[in-house]
């Protein structure tokens, strides 16, 4: 610390000379933290999670081969020969299904501490965006292996997405890149699952992290007042960094060590090789579809397709459907009791379909 | 750390959050540790440099560590599918003899007959024997129910196979002999 | 009777008249029934040897003879009576042994003599229009092989074929005949297909005839006068004749269990013979049964390949090894090598352990009963020639074919199958574990080459030691499952390592666990610390 603050500012840096970046910097290091704004994580492990996820992705793509031929052997090579392949393969397994945990976890305690209303409506709305870009990394990465259950849900999975009334058609062939599963469609998952996701996510996650940042975190104790009120003003704030910013950094390497005991004691797992002539006795979408498709079993197939479409319409549009400014969770109990219902029944039926 | 958030009254512009963030300035340590917690909290603190030193180096090894040897090609990292694979010279196998070889995870049977190079899968398509290549009839023979495939063509000449051996792709360049893997 | 007033009868003449009258009367009825007696058996035994069509080869039209009627009723057929044979009856009931032909093949009668036809049809384009019956009959034969070869009606049924007046086309005169008898009809169809000369043109085998009569339907046919037995018709057809490599025929490969079940797998028809009937049962689940007839391999074998088709005879012990042997090439040489085949009466056949219509898959639970059974001398020995011999009817049930029911636990032999048993099991068992550690391997997604092909090798030698079994001999077999034992020992080890490589990559990981544990401290440590500057 110099004495003279003066002086500081008339020497910057060698790089603050040629970026200029300072303000920016430091502006984006400061966020809006009110005292009482208690973090579960979420968000920060989901956000974390897509890091590795990008990272170990782009490892595997430099060893794995995007044909019906080679994939299943270059996956077996990965997982066997290529040094830390194993590890690498089953983190990228691991953390695909943890990411998709903590998004839903990470929405599901914005609703219930109703932080999608004002002024975050559209940081909810691109929420919901990344939401359905997070399902769909997994609808495209997971046929990539081509073993017979990659292979199988993926068929399975097309067939549920043609029954969409009126796009029902086209959506299977242009999934599919043709009538059935074939090589063209492993061309088409894997372009859109490492360039036109990744991409998706990244731009769409700098908007949702710009709003956050621009409009801070929320309060849960009270509504934010569209005119700022004195009390608005003078509350009092937490430093985001470094105080907010370690308190995430623990989270984070707990989840580490979560992935790094999951991946060594349940490894990622390979089946025989796709087989399109031989369908095996169960086929099974992955959890995170799960629910969707028990449902589909047991109400008529027309109301199945549409109550997921529905619904994801709910849930980008409601900051528009309930505009009451409230934000406890005791007086909003309709919302909370729905809300908390329909996501019993998802995971009882999430349940069933791996106990059925 | 502590002095980037004490608060900057001459500073022309911050942001205007800082202004309210309550931050209790710790105790200044004397150098001379004559305070009344000196030597722990000296102690406390250089553990705390420590470890922090640590928690970054083993961070960036953790991380570096796999990705830097994932990186690394594997000694087996040939013919991962559709490569090609050497097994043999024309002077291990010369004209009229056949030998089995391992291609990947399955023995081929390579025989230098008078049309050529011929490569098929060893195994023999009645129950699973390694068949052999018998030079003395010119035939390839399975030792376990006495089955003979036509070395020209694989094609089932006497016995109980069911069906020909598959063939597999052989070309021949100079005097080595390759075979490539289905 | 009343006396007659006329004879003058002194009483000791009248009761000598009376009871000599009588006694003759009775010798008399006697006589005559017994003489009557004789002469029906002598004539029965002496017309059964006798072929009626043969006194007619000389006759220059075909016969149309009733059967034999002197014979006995057929339903109650003389069966020839059973003579000695160590070697038994395949299925172990008591059924007589066939030796060699009783009776002599008859002649061969002289084709069917008739107009010549000259490309002319007339039969076929009468009997096409007269009725369905005959319409379809003559479709069928249009359709056959005959039809198609150029065999027309009147080369079977005479006549003239140029005339399209009945009374000239089917005149008796012109060579013409209805259908032959049974046995005329073998006569018939003999008449051209032993014919060299006639069948040279079309190549077709001319043996048929002369094997047809050492069968044992043949045999029944000319001796019993049998007219029940399959003849040439029954399983060939009569005017539907198609070639045997046509697969609509009777007699295409796959369709001969089915023929041959159509007779004698009918309880009611077999009855008379004492015969079992459910060998097509019993063969259509057996190995040989499961490949012909649902995986449609035709070069499985069917009854013909073992009895023989014209020459249908249930092997007995000097032709059924070579039956087998037929097909199973390897094996065949192999027993050759073993003790069992030195034997005469005593040796067990390839049927003796693997059963006749119901081979089944092997296994090593072949070698022993789970309790051993009760032994007594006559278990192996004949009781009145002290002469070892193998009784067929212990190894009647499948469960009761092992190496055990002959051979006794105390015998030395017994402690040599133990060591053929140990040697082949420990094989099978050391192939089964690598098999499951590869597959252990792989589910971790190690890559496990090097194993396959070493397991492969193991497989080979494991077939070879379980086919050695067949020489009997202990040190073949043991040589053979040790190689097979080292091979899977070889490939177990390469799949092992795979899976110490993961599970040491997987607890190598502890270190970094511990790591991050020490950056979490730290973290927390600091948090702390911020915090309590916070407030």
């Amino acid at each position: 610390m110099t004495a003279d603050p003066a002086a500081r500012q008339r020497r910057p840096s060698w790089i603050e000379q040629r970026t200029r970046m300072g303000p920016v910097i430091n502006a984006a290091m400061h966020v809006r933290v009110p005292m009482s704004a208690k973090t579960m994580y979420f968000g920060g492990i989901a956000m974390f999670l897509f890091v590795i996820q990008a990272v170990t992705g782009t490892l595997l793509s430099l060893y794995y081969k995007p044909t019906p031929e080679a994939a299943y052997k270059s996956v077996q090579l990965i997982t066997s020969d290529v040094n830390f392949g194993w590890l690498i393969r089953s983190i990228h397994h691991w953390a695909a299904n943890l990411m998709i945990l903590f998004v839903v976890l990470h929405l599901a305690r914005v609703f219930m501490q109703a932080a999608y209303k004002y002024p975050r409506e559209l940081t909810w709305v691109v929420g919901a965006l990344l939401f359905m870009v997070t399902l769909g990394f997994g609808f495209t990465g997971y046929l990539l292996p081509w073993d017979q259950r990659a292979y199988w849900a993926t068929v399975v999975g097309t067939e549920i997405a043609g029954s969409v009334p009126f796009v029902g058609e086209t959506l299977l062939l242009m999934l599919r890149g043709g009538a059935d599963v074939t090589g063209e469609t492993m061309g088409r998952f894997f372009g859109i699952h490492v360039l036109v996701l990744p991409l998706s996510l990244a731009g769409l996650l700098g908007l949702h992290m710009i709003l956050v940042h621009q409009l801070g975190l929320a309060n849960p104790k009270r509504p934010e007042p569209r005119v700022p009120t004195k009390e608005f003003e003078e509350e009092p704030l937490r430093p985001f960094f470094p105080h907010y910013i370690v308190d995430e950094l623990v989270a984070w390497y707990v989840l580490l060590a979560v992935l790094v005991v999951l991946v060594s004691v349940f490894p990622a797992g390979l089946e025989e090789q796709a087989n399109p002539l031989q369908t095996p006795a169960h086929i099974k979408p992955e959890w995170y579809y799960l629910g969707v498709y028990e449902l589909l079993k047991l109400v008529p197939r027309i109301i199945g397709i549409l109550t997921p479409i529905v619904g994801i319409g709910l849930l980008v549009m409601w900051p528009f459907l309930d505009r009451r400014p409230e934000v406890r969770m005791r007086r909003r109990k309709l919302a909370v009791g729905g809300f908390s219902l329909i996501g019993i029944a998802l995971v009882a039926l999430t349940v069933w379909g791996y106990v059925s | 750390m502590e002095s980037e958030l004490a608060p900057q009254p001459d500073a022309p512009e911050g942001p205007p959050a800082e202004e309210r963030v309550v931050v209790h300035p710790p105790e200044d340590p004397s150098p001379a540790g004559d305070d009344g917690q000196g030597s722990r909290t000296t102690g406390r603190r250089r553990f705390m440099r420590y470890l922090g030193g640590f928690a970054l180096v083993s961070t960036g090894a953790m991380i570096l560590t796999p990705i830097i040897g994932f990186l690394v090609p594997s000694k087996s990292g040939a013919a991962s599918g559709g490569g090609k694979q050497l097994v043999g010279t024309t002077a291990d196998i010369p004209p009229g003899a056949g030998k089995v070889v391992a291609l990947g995870s399955k023995p081929a049977i390579v025989v230098n007959t008078e049309q050529g190079v011929k490569a098929y899968s060893a195994i023999c398509t009645h129950l699973g024997c390694v068949v052999t290549y018998n030079d003395m009839i010119g035939a390839i023979q399975c030792p376990c129910h006495d089955g003979h495939f036509n070395p020209t063509t694989g094609a089932v000449v006497s016995g109980p196979p069911p069906s020909p051996l598959p063939a597999i792709t052989v070309s021949v360049e100079g005097d080595q002999i390759f075979l490539t893997e289905a | 009777m009343s006396p007659d007033p006329s004879l003058k009868q002194t009483p000791e003449m009248t009761t000598k008249t009376r009871s000599s009258k009588r006694m003759t009367r009775t010798a008399r009825i006697a006589a005559t029934l017994g003489l009557t007696v004789f002469a029906w058996l002598g004539i029965a035994l002496t017309a059964s040897a006798e072929d009626p069509s043969a006194s007619a080869s000389a006759a220059p039209s075909a016969e149309v003879t009733p059967a034999p009627s002197l014979a006995p009723t057929p339903s109650h057929p003389v069966i020839p009576t059973p003579g000695p044979s160590d070697d038994g009856w395949l299925f172990a009931t008591s059924e007589p042994s066939f030796g060699p032909p009783a009776a002599t093949a008859p002649p061969l009668p002289s084709m069917p003599v008739h107009t010549a036809a000259n490309g002319a049809n007339s039969c076929y384009d009468c009997h096409s229009a007269v009725n369905d019956k005959q319409a379809t009959i003559a479709a069928q034969w249009k359709d056959s092989a005959h039809g198609k070869g150029g065999i027309g009606c009147a080369d079977c049924h005479g006549g003239d074929p140029t005339s399209d007046q009945i009374t000239k086309a089917m005149d008796p005169a012109a060579g013409f005949s209805k259908a032959p008898d049974r046995q005329g009809t073998v006569g018939l169809c003999g008449s051209c297909h032993a014919n060299p000369t006639e069948m040279k043109a079309s190549g077709l085998p001319t043996d048929q005839y002369a094997k047809y009569w050492t069968s044992v339907h043949g045999q029944r046919l000319v001796s019993a006068g049998d007219t029940r037995v399959a003849i040439c018709s029954d399983c060939h057809g009569v005017h539907d004749i198609k070639k045997v490599s046509d697969p609509s025929a009777k007699t295409f490969a796959l369709n001969i269990p089915k023929l041959c079940a159509g007779c004698h797998a009918d309880a009611q028809r077999m009855a008379p013979y004492g015969i079992p009937t459910d060998q097509f049962d019993v063969y259509s689940k057996s190995v040989h049964g499961v490949a012909l007839l649902e995986n449609k391999d035709v070069r499985a074998p069917s009854c013909v390949g073992c009895h023989g088709s014209h020459d249908a005879q249930p092997p007995t012990s000097t032709t059924v090894v070579e039956v087998c042997g037929k097909c199973h090439t390897a094996t065949q040489d192999l027993y050759g090598q073993s003790r069992h085949s030195e034997l005469s009466a005593a040796a067990p056949k390839c049927w003796t352990c693997h059963g006749t219509h119901d081979v089944s898959q092997p296994s090593s639970a072949m070698f022993f009963h789970d309790t051993p059974p009760n032994y007594t001398c006559d278990t192996c020995h004949d009781l009145t020639t002290h002469k070892l011999r193998l009784e067929l009817s212990r190894f009647a049930k499948a469960e009761d074919r092992r190496c055990d029911t002959c051979h006794h636990p105390d015998s030395e032999i017994y402690a040599q199958i133990q060591g053929i048993a140990t040697a082949i099991t420990g094989a099978e068992t050391a192939y089964a574990d690598a098999d499951a550690a590869i597959e252990r391997a792989a589910g971790f997604g190690m890559l496990t080459d090097d194993a396959d092909v070493a397991l492969v090798g193991a497989k080979t030698s494991l077939i070879q030691a379980q086919a050695a079994i067949h020489t009997t001999k202990l040190k073949t077999v043991a040589e053979l499952s040790a190689d097979a034992r080292q091979k899977a020992g070889d490939a177990q080890a390469l799949a092992q390592s795979k899976i110490d490589e993961s599970v040491f990559r997987r607890e190598a990981m502890v270190i970094v666990i511990g790591l991050i544990l020490a950056c979490v401290v730290f973290l927390y440590m600091l948090k702390r610390k911020l915090d309590k500057e916070l407030d």
